[in-house]
């Protein structure tokens, strides 16, 4: 690690870094939590006035990773543990969509076209970059922006009519879901942790959606849950986490 | 974070190192074809190299051009040909000296460090360093190292009843920027020796390996800040590489000596990137570092007119005492010459419009009028002559 990493200049590494804000910005809420799932949709005008009904989602791969927290509290990603947790999220939300009466298109990135896999890459790192903005600025009142109080008013810009003519989708739906689930020694720290008067963390369900409107960019919906238990290796649970994320989405 | 978890590392490493020197724990060498067993901790590096590989594929800064990839590709095949299906490699369009391996088995090499290399067997020591890296399976040694002494560091200060917030840590922290800076000093050391061995062996001159940090060397030392090069952080001392390089290029014996160096071909292939590469590190504004570089490139390619525009470039750029004189000879150097650019023109009169030399500017503008009436920014330097 170098202090001199600010010259970086690579994209990647700033992509790396906001994916890192985004943890950062949920662990920065985190007090203790209890048990019980929190979530807090926030909704554009439009959201309200202009809903489609069928609507044709384009749901970008849900970005989910699950995780061991170890004794000392660093996340370990777990790959077995990962790959059931996408296939019960993408279950979970097939089943949500339908019941909602959205149909569902699943994104794929272009093949052998390196061009238009640039540019849907740059409307996927600008959503990145307005979700933590959104994560950051109306989910924590210490750094509310004057100009925001009172209004949700986001956007990607019209680029994102890239996606509705090439996928003829109304919408897209980009899912983030965390999962962390305490080890042994973990535990075993927690325990003697709480015996000191002092409260630790075990693991947690972390997890934002928002929905674009592909015609105009604009963030029509957006929600956050927060969650101590919960449990993304199980379907059912699955399921549960997914309904809270997404059960007033607009559609 | 990492940062942190690595302070708290290195020092429990000081702490009971002493004079003893550090041994690297015995891991097995990653065999070809191998993928972790999907329970392990292995694979959940492996799952969040993957995701860092995707964004990169996509990120619009990879060479696509087939010619430099197959050139660099081939060099990692002849090196080891046993892991030659499981090594994918990206070149990265960022103007600064390194290259880096990743868990999953893929590799960034950056265009600042292909310009900087001076022929295919320093190119080729520097890919065998980072495929010794992959093999050795040294990003999972380091995370294990990292989470196993926070454990500890928390047993530890929970047992003294002074149990803080623990540290909070993201994996992908190591990943992304612990692949590139933080394999720890004896990592480099067992990654240089591997590369040197694969290089010397697929029949690269040993004693190109240690050229490539001498002249990094002596970059640094021009500009006179030990910590311009960020690959300087983590890495064992130059000096001790070299030496080290050295004593080991002279041990090769006569018969199995490599003779390869390939100054040619590594001038052909990356000739036509030379301009782009170049703006590019000149817009680092590190320029005693590139002043060496250039003028060590037109050592070895000779006065190129596009190499002697970019060093009027860097002369005009910097504006030192005589540094006007310096860019108007370079300038005048490449436009004698066949194939000079002519933002030559341009440039020059700048330099003598800054000057006061109205003539000059005003012919070097016209010039410049004449070579290229189509350019973007010909109403611009046209309204320079009105200014005059």
């Amino acid at each position: 690690m170098n202090p001199d990493q600010k010259s970086l200049p690579s994209s990647s590494f700033l992509v790396e870094r906001s994916r890192f804000l985004v943890a950062l910005v949920f662990f920065g809420l985190v007090i203790i939590l209890s048990g019980c799932a929190q979530t807090q949709a926030l909704k554009a005008k439009s959201a309200m006035t202009e809903r489609i009904n069928p609507a044709v989602v384009l749901l970008i791969e849900p970005d989910v990773q699950l995780s061991v927290v170890t004794a000392s509290g660093l996340q370990e990603p777990n790959a077995e543990w990962t790959e059931i947790g996408r296939r019960n999220v993408a279950q979970a939300l097939e089943a949500l969509l339908k019941e909602k009466n959205a149909s569902l298109i699943a994104y794929r990135a272009p093949q052998n076209d390196l061009d238009r896999a640039h540019r849907h890459n740059q409307i996927m790192k600008m959503h990145g970059a307005v979700g933590v903005s959104i994560l950051n600025h109306k989910y924590n009142e210490m750094l509310a922006l004057p100009t925001k109080v009172d209004r949700f008013d986001w956007t990607l810009g019209p680029d994102t009519q890239m996606l509705r003519d090439e996928f003829g989708a109304d919408y897209a739906l980009f899912v983030f879901m965390r999962d962390s689930y305490a080890s042994a020694g973990r535990v075993a720290v927690i325990a003697v942790a709480a015996l000191l008067g002092v409260g630790m963390q075990g693991g947690m369900q972390l997890g934002f959606a928002s929905l674009v409107d592909l015609q105009t960019g604009e963030v029509v919906w957006f929600n956050r849950l927060i969650s101590g238990a919960g449990d993304l290796r199980t379907p059912e649970p699955a399921r549960q986490a997914i309904d809270s994320l997404l059960t007033d989405a607009p559609l | 974070m990492l940062l942190r978890a690595t302070f708290v590392l290195s020092t429990i490493l000081g702490l009971s190192g002493c004079a003893t020197p550090q041994t690297l724990p015995d891991t097995a060498n990653i065999q070809p074809g191998e993928r972790p067993d999907i329970t392990t901790d292995e694979a959940g590096l492996w799952m969040a190299s993957e995701d860092v590989e995707r964004r990169l594929a996509a990120s619009g800064r990879v060479l696509t051009d087939p010619e430099i990839n197959a050139y660099v590709k081939e060099i990692i095949c002849r090196l080891s040909p046993e892991y030659c299906a499981d090594v994918r490699v990206y070149i990265v369009r960022t103007p600064h000296f390194n290259a880096s391996m990743y868990p999953s088995g893929f590799m960034q090499v950056w265009t600042g460090l292909i310009l900087r290399a001076e022929n295919e067997a320093q190119l080729a020591y520097v890919l065998g360093h980072e495929l010794g890296h992959y093999f050795r399976r040294h990003s999972i040694q380091q995370w294990r190292t990292v989470r196993d002494t926070a454990s500890a560091m928390t047993f530890f200060s929970i047992a003294t009843a002074m149990a803080g917030v623990g540290y909070v840590g993201d994996i992908g922290a190591l990943v992304a920027m612990g692949a590139l800076m933080s394999y720890s000093r004896e990592f480099e050391r067992e990654a240089d020796d591997v590369g040197f061995e694969m290089m010397s062996k697929a029949g690269y001159s040993p004693d190109e390996a240690p050229k490539i940090w001498q002249a990094l060397l002596q970059e640094r030392d021009a500009s006179g800040d030990p910590n311009q090069l960020i690959f300087f952080a983590t890495h064992p001392s130059t000096e001790e590489r070299i030496d080290t390089l050295k004593g080991l290029a002279t041990a090769v014996p006569a018969s199995a000596r490599g003779v390869d160096v390939g100054a040619e071909r590594h001038a052909k292939i990356t000739h036509p990137y030379l301009s782009e590469w170049l703006r590019d590190d000149l817009r680092n504004r590190k320029l005693a570092g590139s002043e060496i570089m250039l003028k060590r490139l037109i050592e070895n390619r000779g006065e190129r007119p596009e190499l002697q525009y970019f060093l009027g470039e860097l002369y005009r750029i910097r504006g030192d005492e005589g540094d006007a004189q310096h860019a108007v000879e370079a300038y005048t150097t490449a436009l004698g010459q066949k194939g000079a650019p002519a933002e030559a023109y341009r440039s020059l009169g700048l330099v003598h419009w800054r000057e006061g030399h109205t003539a000059e500017a005003r012919a070097a503008f016209e010039a410049y009028l004449r070579a290229a009436p189509k350019a973007s920014d010909y109403a611009m330097v046209k309204s320079y002559l009105d200014q005059l």
